[in-house]
């Protein structure tokens, strides 16, 4: 109990301060719990370790929240993980029941985030204390395993695939180092590159490029336009909300929120997966769905437990694997490296205190979400109007301050935000993914060194058959994640030709000129 | 044939060109699912086009070119003048706090779709009181360089 005393006033403030600005960005259209933290990075550079994690750790959990309110009130999801939100969400404030459903949302947040914690809390030490006897050779499959997860569940594995190992490429720019047991010699460059890049682009300029940047460049292409103008937001009355409307629903809340954790647990799975799965779910095994879809709160609780379940999830593969759950833990990577911690096996039994002191900053930040969204909700609501032109500015002069302070005043980090802001909008233009390619970037460097180590200590390619058991194991979850996709892409093509022949048959029978049409 | 085999397996690195090891397997796997993609989705999305089915991203699609170039050349200007700027007051983050105004004012105005005299103060006052605030928050509260 040593880390109590390590607890301080600024501690929670900060954890309660960076709840209430993630709810803020997740609650705007547009923006994430990814942004929110990338964006207020710099804040943490002044900060101590403990402090900056609090923060950081307020905007996950409040970013991850917020994007109920736009779901609820505009139909719109204030964050992709509250996609389901809007299946019923919206319909209920379309009867008046907006302030209902969002405490709903608010309660199985709340849940969610708090089993998430609990499993983060049991499982992550377990499986730290499990991979800490992985070598290299482990290491990289892991690597691999991670990679061909993303990829599998990506729209389609080839293209999720492409986009990783792009990524990987990127993080091989730069120097073999030498730190690492390389020679320290530089590749991928021109020699006028090198007294930029010798140390390859940093990472944290590379992802604040990415998450902020091209998205602004995404939204001026369509014209800014504000979504939010013809809409008038109905909240509704806060007469309805009782507790006993989770009554009959904990099989549901508790079922959604493990599957929020696991697919958090998975690396590169954004949230809508989680939610989505969690609706389905509910969908198929509720004794009644006929209402879902159409305002029923079991839809709410589904949707909004799994997305919130994602945070602590998405922290288990971080701190025990060193390999980030999801885009927002990603960037916090990003934020432990600047603050001179290597996350990965080593990190919680290393550093217990700092390990307990994250527990406490999760918990804190779930808690302070449940009473800023239950109580202030109305006052939150109306910063979804807040208009386009006037946060976008400021979301690139914060892009700017994150990206030239990280290596303490290089202005070249701040031109790979741009750099990266066009290659982040391209990429999405394109139709390749941006999730696989970040955590290439990310391992790709670390999947060099174990990959090469091992072949030079063991010489030969089969050790990565042959090392050990655990190595076999990892295989075989690597074979069966691409069979799973490959299963999943015949199913799901085999669907989309059965409706189409059914639609060209309909259209055939009803006149010639139909089909035509359809054609063209 | 045991031996064959684990021969065709053996390998070994040598540290000098140890650099280019990784790459050049990552390059052979992206040159053979480039071409993969070529012949899957590539070629079918052409024929496609060709048949006025789909259309070409970014070139294709219809776009507010005045906003989005405009978006590109204002942050190019930003970070370059932001440079000049900040060499003429150094170690004081001015170069920061006056290119971010402009900056801010620049592009909420770009972005406006409306112009009323309400919203135009509001867009004023943003762009000299965001950057004001990020500025004294952060080089003077928190000692932070910027530019």
């Amino acid at each position: 109990m040593e880390f109590l005393s390590l607890l301080d006033l600024t501690f929670f403030l900060l954890a309660g301060f960076g709840a209430l600005v993630g709810i803020i960005f997740g609650a705007i259209p547009g923006m994430t719990a990814t942004m929110a933290v990338a964006v207020c990075l710099p804040l943490t550079y002044a900060l101590g370790l403990h402090h900056g994690l609090a923060l950081l750790l307020g905007l996950y959990v409040g970013g991850i929240s917020g994007g109920m309110v736009p779901a609820v009130l505009l139909n719109i999801p204030g964050t992709p993980s509250s996609i389901t939100t809007t299946f019923d969400g919206y319909p209920m404030a379309q009867k008046g029941e907006g302030e209902k459903a969002l405490r709903v949302c608010v309660v199985a947040s709340v849940v969610g985030g708090l089993i998430s914690a609990a499993v983060l809390f049991l499982f992550a030490p377990l499986l730290a204390d499990f991979s800490i006897k992985f070598s290299y050779v482990e290491k990289f499959l892991i690597i691999l395993l991670a990679l061909s997860v993303i990829a599998s569940l990506s729209s389609s594995m080839l293209i999720g695939i492409f986009s990783g190992v792009i990524g990987i490429w990127l993080s091989l720019i730069g120097d073999y180092s030498i730190s690492d047991g390389g020679n320290g010699k530089t590749r991928l460059m021109f020699d006028f590159m090198e007294p930029y890049l010798f140390e390859g682009f940093s990472l944290l300029p590379v992802l604040i490029g990415i998450f902020g940047i091209s998205t602004i460049l995404l939204e001026a292409e369509k014209g800014v336009k504000s979504d939010t103008t013809n809409k008038r937001i109905k909240i509704g009355k806060g007469a309805g909300f009782s507790l006993s409307i989770f009554k009959g629903r904990l099989t549901n809340l508790v079922r959604s929120s493990f599957i929020g954790t696991f697919i958090g647990m998975l690396p590169g799975v954004g949230g809508s997966a989680a939610s989505v799965l969690a609706y389905t779910q509910e969908k198929n095994l509720a004794r009644d769905s006929s209402q879902m879809g159409k305002g029923a709160p079991q839809g709410l609780i589904a949707s909004e437990s799994a997305n919130n379940a994602l945070t602590g999830g998405a922290l288990i593969p971080l701190l025990s694997l060193g390999i980030p759950g999801d885009s927002t833990t990603a960037v916090l990577i990003g934020a432990f490296t600047l603050q001179g911690i290597q996350v990965g096996p080593l990190f919680i039994p290393e550093n217990p205190e700092t390990w307990y002191i994250m527990m406490t900053a999760l918990v804190f930040a779930n808690i302070v979400m449940f009473f800023l969204m239950f109580y202030a909700i109305k006052h939150i609501a109306k910063v979804v109007m807040v208009p386009k032109h006037i946060l976008y500015p400021i979301i690139v002069m914060m892009c700017v301050v994150g990206a030239y302070a990280i290596n303490y005043g290089i202005m070249f980090d701040v031109w790979t935000l741009l750099i990266f802001g066009i290659l982040g909008y391209l990429v999405q233009k394109i139709g390749l993914e941006v999730a696989p390619l970040i955590i290439g970037f990310i391992l790709g460097s670390q999947a060099e060194v174990y990959f090469v180590k091992s072949l030079e200590s063991f010489g030969t390619f089969s050790i990565f058959f042959t090392k050990s058991p655990i190595a076999v194991v990892l295989w075989g979850l690597i074979i069966a994640s691409v069979m799973f996709s490959i299963v999943m892409g015949v199913k799901s093509r085999a669907r989309e030709k059965m409706e189409l022949t059914q639609i060209t048959g309909s259209t055939q029978t009803a006149s010639g000129k139909g089909h035509d049409s359809n054609s063209r | 044939m045991e031996s064959g085999l684990s021969s065709l397996l053996s390998v070994s690195i040598d540290f000098e060109t140890s650099h280019l090891y990784f790459p050049r397997i990552i390059h052979w796997i992206m040159a053979g699912l480039f071409a993969v993609i070529l012949v899957t989705k590539v070629a079918p999305f052409l024929v496609a086009v060709k048949r006025g089915e789909r259309t070409l991203p970014i070139v294709g699609e219809p776009m507010d070119g005045w906003r989005f170039f405009g978006t590109l050349a204002l942050i190019v200007a930003y970070f370059y003048l932001m440079t000049v700027v900040g060499d003429m007051f150094p170690y004081t983050g001015y170069g920061f706090l006056f290119v971010s105004m402009a900056f801010v004012l620049l592009m909420s105005l770009m972005y406006m779709h409306e112009w009323t005299k309400k919203s135009l103060t509001i867009v004023v006052v943003n762009a000299v009181v965001a950057p004001s605030l990020a500025w004294f928050v952060l080089a003077k509260l928190f000692t932070i360089t910027l530019p």
